[in-house]
């Protein structure tokens, strides 16, 4: 081919590329969402949950509207897990991208100022990253959550405490000084007056703390029988390899976060046995839907692509996707308007559970109340009911084999 | 009782904050650089150690000398072809350049290694033993060994040996230093590959403490710098009776004012310190 030939060529591919943003027939659904800073972590689980989904729902016919076909695709920033920059990348999305919608951030404090944008811009934004009730108690209409409201997380495990032989008669209470874990303790404490156990300690702490061993110290001056402790995976991994070094061993130990997580028990090994955790969501839930037939089905898939074990987390991202999914066929219009009151309106069946939102924005879900048990993840208590026997009292470190 | 116990905290990890901030002060009272990376580096210590565990099965307090060993190379490598270019810079040139590198370290171990957090866990992790009601953790009472040990070693290394009083020469009077012939590039290399293997040492340590990932080293370059400072920046002693400080300082804000105070408590000594006397708890020059 001649010089000119070849620049023909060339003009013509970057034409096809710059000319339009996005194909007529796609729908793109934007986020920024960390992927490097404290929260990459987290933030790979619902950048591959999304990843999935969205792949998921192109391969089984993609989004019908009005009897047309429409691919999802994905357009995703990184927001260094930085709540101004979080800020900055959705404002970007909304005014010079021109996404059709949004999927949310990872954590409460950057959903928080995120979904201020989506409010503003009046663009839906679905997130499964943020449950504090601070993200939906300002009447905000275009943010939805498919996490659990925050001041709920401790309710089902505080009941089954209260239910347990002997009874749980005193509580610790720690909890790290972030929005979401703030809503944590709220509730705690209601829950636990509740249920009449007393509140022998109540202490907050800072969430980049890597040593707990004077927490410790004085915890085990106290003894209490139950311990809850909300923060980050990483806080739960100190707490529990240092209670073990400092011979602090609670009838019963609670954490928000790490037990669902198949990565934290391995890391673990033998000290996170009888170790509590809740999760809204388990991989051998007996729930299914359109798209993934069932939790175990959609977990396989994800395991098979990516290799590691999804968690309440990746299925919660999954379900903002299909949420979408529903919402926008049910709307029959991609406006964002009509998909945001079809969105309130939804009540769909998904592998993630039923997802059905409050006034609010939040999903309304329970908290299934799980213990590892020889390395597994056993669920023990949901819905006023017992599922399984749990071990308790825990045995002291020095009793383990 | 209480009391007892939580002095005991404060001592143990005092001792690894101070072995920390060993490394970072060197460096400071040597070549005037702040090492923004310092922290990149003790990261770099805990995954050497954390490797060698899971591939090779070696314990943590076995490999650290090869971790040591590791980290000097590295160290020297950095200052000898990187910072050996820029070290008689503004202070600021330095601080940026230790900073681009602390980024691109981070970011390759986070794309090679993932953020996934890590731990070291030999079969001894949660032992511990009780004295008159004081639980003290084995592994916690073997690494503040350690960091005596090591720290003694390089306090030796830099007063009793030809290689650590051409380190002083130079810190000293750098033009005296080379009329007398110490090849100060050589020099400066050296004590920056000290300086990480320091870092490294305390990163080994760390690691068998706490969780290790590619982010862990931003709160240690300032808890590092927090302590060089205490003591007083560019000594040596300043670096160890710092650490103790912090340790103790934050142990007990924890327990008895509270759990979310130890970080304001401590600077608030700093800046106490600072004020009060500027050149730190034990240090003399200005």
């Amino acid at each position: 081919m001649t010089r000119t030939g070849w620049c023909a060529v060339m003009l013509a591919a970057a034409l096809a590329f710059s000319g339009t943003a996005w194909g007529a027939d796609e729908i793109v659904l934007g986020s920024a969402i960390s992927q490097t800073g404290k929260y990459a972590r987290e933030g790979k689980f619902y950048v591959d949950a999304y990843a999935l989904t969205v792949d998921a729902v192109n391969k089984a016919g993609g989004v019908k509207v009005g009897g047309k076909a429409y691919k999802l695709v994905l357009k995703m920033y990184d927001d260094q897990s930085d709540p101004n920059l979080s800020v900055r990348l959705f404002t970007r999305l909304v005014t010079s991208d021109k996404v059709n919608l949004l999927l949310g951030p990872y954590s409460s404090g950057i959903t928080i100022p995120a979904s201020a944008v989506s409010e503003k811009y009046e663009i839906p934004m679905v997130q499964g990253g943020g449950a504090s009730g601070k993200i939906f108690d300002r009447g905000y209409k275009y943010i939805f959550g498919t996490l659990p409201k925050a001041e709920f997380y401790f309710q089902s495990v505080i009941e089954a405490a209260a239910k347990f032989t002997p009874r749980v008669q005193t509580a610790a209470l720690l909890y790290s000084n972030e929005a979401f874990d703030r809503s944590v303790a709220d509730g705690a404490r209601q829950w636990l007056k509740e249920q009449k156990i007393d509140k022998v300690y109540d202490e907050e702490y800072q969430p980049a703390t890597q040593d707990f061993t004077s927490v410790l110290a004085v915890l085990k001056s106290k003894s209490p029988d139950l311990v809850l402790v909300a923060g980050h995976e990483e806080n739960a991994l100190n707490f529990i390899r240092q209670a073990q070094a400092a011979d602090m061993a609670p009838k019963m130990m609670v954490f928000t976060v790490g037990p669902p997580t198949a990565d934290f028990r391995k890391t673990l090994g033998k000290a996170a046995e009888y170790v509590f955790g809740i999760t809204p969501w388990l991989p051998d839930m007996d729930v299914g839907g359109e798209i993934f037939k069932s939790a175990r089905d959609f977990a396989k898939q994800f395991q098979d692509r990516f290799g590691y074990e999804a968690d309440y987390h990746v299925a919660s991202g999954a379900a903002d996707v299909l949420a979408y999914k529903f919402a926008i066929e049910k709307a029959g219009s991609l406006d964002a308007k009509k998909v945001r009151d079809a969105l309130a309106a939804l009540d769909a069946e998904t592998m993630y559970g039923r997802v059905k939102f409050e006034p609010t924005g939040q999903i309304a879900m329970g908290q299934v109340v799980v213990q590892i048990q020889e390395g597994k993840l056993v669920p023990v208590y949901a819905a006023g009911k017992t599922l399984a026997k749990p071990i308790y009292p825990a045995p002291k470190w020095s009793m383990r084999k | 009782m209480l009391f007892l116990q939580v002095l005991i905290n404060g001592l143990l990890l005092g001792g690894l904050y101070g072995l920390m901030a060993l490394g970072m002060s060197l460096i400071w009272g040597v070549m005037n650089i702040v090492n923004i990376a310092h922290g990149a580096l003790i990261m770099l210590g805990a995954y050497a150690t954390f490797w060698m565990f899971t591939l090779w099965g070696w314990d943590p307090f076995v490999s650290l000398p090869a971790t040591i060993a590791l980290l000097f190379v590295y160290g020297y490598c950095l200052q000898r072809f990187l910072l050996n270019l820029v070290v008689r810079a503004q202070l600021f040139l330095t601080l940026l350049i230790t900073f681009g590198v602390e980024v691109v370290m981070v970011n390759l171990v986070r794309i090679f290694w993932s953020s996934d957090l890590r731990q070291v866990t030999p079969g001894y992790a949660g032992a511990n033993f009780s004295v008159g009601g004081v639980t003290v953790p084995y592994v916690r009472l073997w690494v503040f060994m350690t960091t005596v040990v090591l720290s003694i070693l390089f306090l030796l290394l830099l007063e009793k040996t030809r290689l650590g009083r051409a380190i002083r020469a130079t810190s000293e009077e750098l033009r005296a230093a080379r009329l007398t012939g110490i090849p100060v590039a050589h020099i400066y290399a050296v004590t920056f590959g000290l300086g990480a293997a320091l870092a490294g040492a305390a990163g080994g340590m760390w690691g068998m403490l706490f969780p290790i990932t590619p982010i862990m080293g931003g709160g240690l370059t300032l808890k590092s710098f927090v302590v060089a400072v205490l003591g007083g920046l560019g000594t040596m002693m300043g670096a160890i009776v710092g650490g103790l400080v912090l340790g103790l300082a934050e142990s007990f804000t924890s327990t008895y004012i509270g759990p979310t105070y130890p970080n304001a408590i401590s600077f608030g000594l700093l800046v106490l310190i600072l004020i009060v006397k500027p050149t730190g708890l034990v240090g003399r020059r200005g």
